[in-house]
């Protein structure tokens, strides 16, 4: 298209608009109190639940109202997540679309000869030595321009502030995004002894051992898991060891010591001949070998059983003082029985006999591996350096002019405001001058 | 050494109070001397508190932030801490006699929690506790002398010049400023509280960010004072409309450390 003609311009004129909206202050705040708004609300709903859950807590209608609009998972919801993309593409346009006038203005700060009485947010006039009020207000040492003038620029940076703040939040937020569609998410379970493969990977992993660590007062000081994870095509092994906020780093994924539980021996005779012996943590479940129809769930470990009237089933301590095992069996699917089996009870079905013993803890492993944890870091990094930057870093100039019944010096920081001001009219007091108000004297804030 | 912290608590938290009394007694009889007064009794205050938290510490044999009555006292001591700082590096003495209210509030409520010195659980026997938590206390701190400021300065249009206020209360544009310098410490240290957490969070539970309602929350906070900052960029939003959001985000800081404790437990439940 000819970029003369009328149409071109006008699309460019639009396009222009849609630009300056997306980079708005306006659309800006208005997205962040929406984020806010929406967080604080889905803070406040049980996220993940079923209707009938929002149903007893809050109503048929409201359940309903919860789930059209997902707010049973809005973190992950369709408005949550245009909330976040329009927010990254008004961080985005806002870079982009004021960077040229940034780079001008951060130039122009700091070259003596723009340096000008109608920039000035504060002047003040005398006879007096104009380097003392550069010294007083921590300015480099002056440099000497044109007609002699005096000039001295500090802390340029912090017109950056913005700037890298909001470049900083960008990487976070897309880091954190990409983080969530491509991290691989795993959990492994096992008693000390037992191998597990780690879906989807390839790898195996064997549980060499599992300790508690516990205070004087009995509770618990630490968890640690030594594992082995093994890739068999390749046949090769790496050993680490796992603990609550230590977690083993092995064949680029990050084990970390998450939960425990019970687990126990189970042996199956058949006809009083061992047929099977294996371990199962509490929720696994054994088929019979030579009758796979036939499986044996064990629901729960109570290593220190009690009952108790009214509440159930419960253990009484984490010690295998007294333990006792919860357990389901199943044949064609359906379900034949549920019992509690003490430790010298046995389950017999028919020929085959089933026994618990040996109850110990299993350690649950979370497995992960996200590439763009770094991104998300160094986003974070670089957002703290521009609150730095924006907060630590005023940018201010003073310059000194001579004329004929003495020196005028002026200051400029439009984010140091009236406390520059005050520092500034200390300065010049002191240094023998006297106070005049700028002829423009704006006074803002950034 | 724990029963001497207590003592010292106990001494500390009955101090206070006698601090809000004077100022309470400044306000109404409005002698410059009752501030000044009021203002060695606070540094003082503060020299005692400080020694209080450090005899927990080593009592405890850990950072004195792991429970709510350590943390309360920590947040009532970082009010103090940046009310002084800021009374001094402003020149602002009648500050003094506006936050001691908030600093009695605060250790008034960590007096009410128990003291008990019990063993930290795996997930918090790591070195980025201190880093977390302490970051954490000293923007509460920083945000709740800005809320004091915010407050004065919406209340500053009813006083009278020639008065007595109006002579010891900075003009609105520099109470403004001073507010926004508050926010400003505040919010530096909130951003290092959420990073220190999220990296915490990600070495003990494998997630950076769960969505908790205690992340959530700081997370509001922090878009909260970041709408204030935005805010005061815009002639005509700045003032008072800025005011009333540090206000409001002060009430979003009072919100994540108490009322998601009580009302919306999650995996940050011992905090």
């Amino acid at each position: 298209m000819d970029p003369r003609s009328p149409l071109y311009q006008k699309e460019k004129g639009i396009m222009k608009k849609i630009g300056r909206f997306l980079s708005s202050m306006p659309f800006a705040i208005t997205l962040l109190v929406l984020l806010a708004a929406a967080c604080a609300l889905s803070s406040t709903i049980p996220q993940g639940q079923a209707f009938e859950t929002y149903s007893a807590q809050y109503g048929e209608r409201m359940a309903g109202f919860i789930l059209a609009l997902r707010l049973d998972d809005a973190f992950h919801s369709w408005w949550f997540i245009g909330l976040s993309a329009f927010l990254c593409l008004n961080l985005l346009c806002c870079n982009l679309i004021r960077l040229p006038a940034l780079l001008k203005r951060v130039r122009a700060f700091s070259d003596p000869d723009k340096a000008s009485e109608a920039n000035a947010t504060v002047e003040a006039h005398g006879e007096g030595e104009p380097r003392e009020v550069f010294t007083a207000l921590h300015m480099p040492d002056p440099r000497e321009g044109k007609d002699g003038r005096l000039f001295a620029a500090a802390n340029r940076a912090g017109f950056w502030g913005a700037w890298v703040c909001h470049l900083g939040i960008l990487l976070l937020i897309l880091g954190f995004a990409l983080g969530q569609m491509t991290a691989e998410n795993y959990t492994v379970y096992a008693l000390p002894g037992k191998t597990k493969p780690l879906e989807n990977t390839g790898l195996t992993v064997r549980i060499d051992d599992f300790q508690t660590e516990r205070n004087e007062d009995g509770s618990i000081r630490q968890y640690t898991t030594r594992l082995t994870v093994s890739d068999p095509e390749k046949n090769i092994s790496d050993a680490g060891t796992a603990s609550v906020n230590a977690p083993a780093n092995l064949f680029g994924y990050k084990f970390f010591q998450n939960s425990t539980g019970w687990g126990a021996a189970v042996k199956v005779l058949k006809n009083g001949e061992e047929l099977q012996t294996d371990t199962l943590c509490a929720g696994e479940f054994i088929p019979v070998k030579d009758k796979p129809e036939l499986v044996v769930f064990l629901q729960a470990v109570y290593p220190d059983y009690v009952r108790r009237e009214g509440t159930g089933p419960a253990s009484a301590s984490d010690e295998p003082r007294n333990p006792a095992y919860l357990y389901r069996v199943y044949y064609q699917g359906e379900i034949l029985g549920m019992n509690i089996l003490t430790q010298d009870e046995e389950l017999t079905i028919d020929e085959y006999t089933v026994l618990f013993s040996n109850p110990r803890p299993y350690t649950l492993l979370a497995v992960k591996r996200d590439r763009f944890t770094v991104m998300v870091l160094l986003g974070g990094l670089v957002t703290l350096a521009g609150l730095a930057m924006a907060f630590g870093l005023q940018p201010r100039a003073v310059w000194a002019a001579r004329g004929e019944t003495g020196w005028s010096v002026y200051g400029e920081s439009r984010k140091g405001g009236v406390l520059f001001r005050d520092s500034f009219l200390k300065a010049a007091a002191e240094a023998g001058f006297s106070i005049r108000e700028p002829k423009k004297n704006e006074g803002g804030n950034e | 050494m724990l029963q001497a912290e207590n003592t010292i608590f106990t001494i500390v938290a009955i101090a206070y109070f006698v601090l809000t009394i004077v100022n309470f007694a400044f306000v109404i009889l409005k002698k410059e001397a009752i501030s000044k007064a009021a203002l060695i009794l606070q540094t003082g205050i503060f020299i005692l508190h400080t020694a209080a938290l450090i005899m927990r510490g080593i009592g405890a044999g850990r950072w004195p932030m792991t429970n709510q009555y350590e943390f309360a006292s920590s947040f009532a001591w970082a009010l103090c801490l940046v009310s002084l700082i800021f009374i001094r590096k402003y020149r602002f003495p009648v500050l003094g006699a506006f936050s001691s209210p908030l600093i009695l509030l605060m250790i008034g409520y960590a007096a009410l929690q128990s003291r008990e010195v019990r063993e930290l659980m795996p997930s918090l026997r790591s070195s980025w506790l201190a880093f977390h938590v302490s970051t954490a206390i000293i923007s509460y701190g920083a945000f709740g002398v800005a809320f004091v400021l915010s407050l004065i300065f919406l209340f500053r249009s009813r006083i009278r010049e020639d008065g007595f206020w109006g002579q010891h209360i900075p003009q609105a544009e520099k109470l403004d400023m001073i507010s926004y310098r508050s926010v400003c410490l505040g919010m530096l240290f909130l951003t290092l509280t959420i990073l220190t957490g999220a990296i915490w969070a990600e070495q003990a539970w494998g997630s950076y960010w769960s969505w908790d309602p205690k992340e959530t929350w700081s997370l509001v906070t922090w878009i909260i004072y970041a709408v204030y900052l935005h805010l005061r960029l815009r002639r005509g939003w700045k003032g008072k409309t800025a005011a009333l959001f540090a206000v409001i985000g002060f009430v979003c800081v009072i919100f994540t450390y108490i009322g998601v404790n009580t009302f919306l437990p999650g995996i940050h439940s011992y905090a």
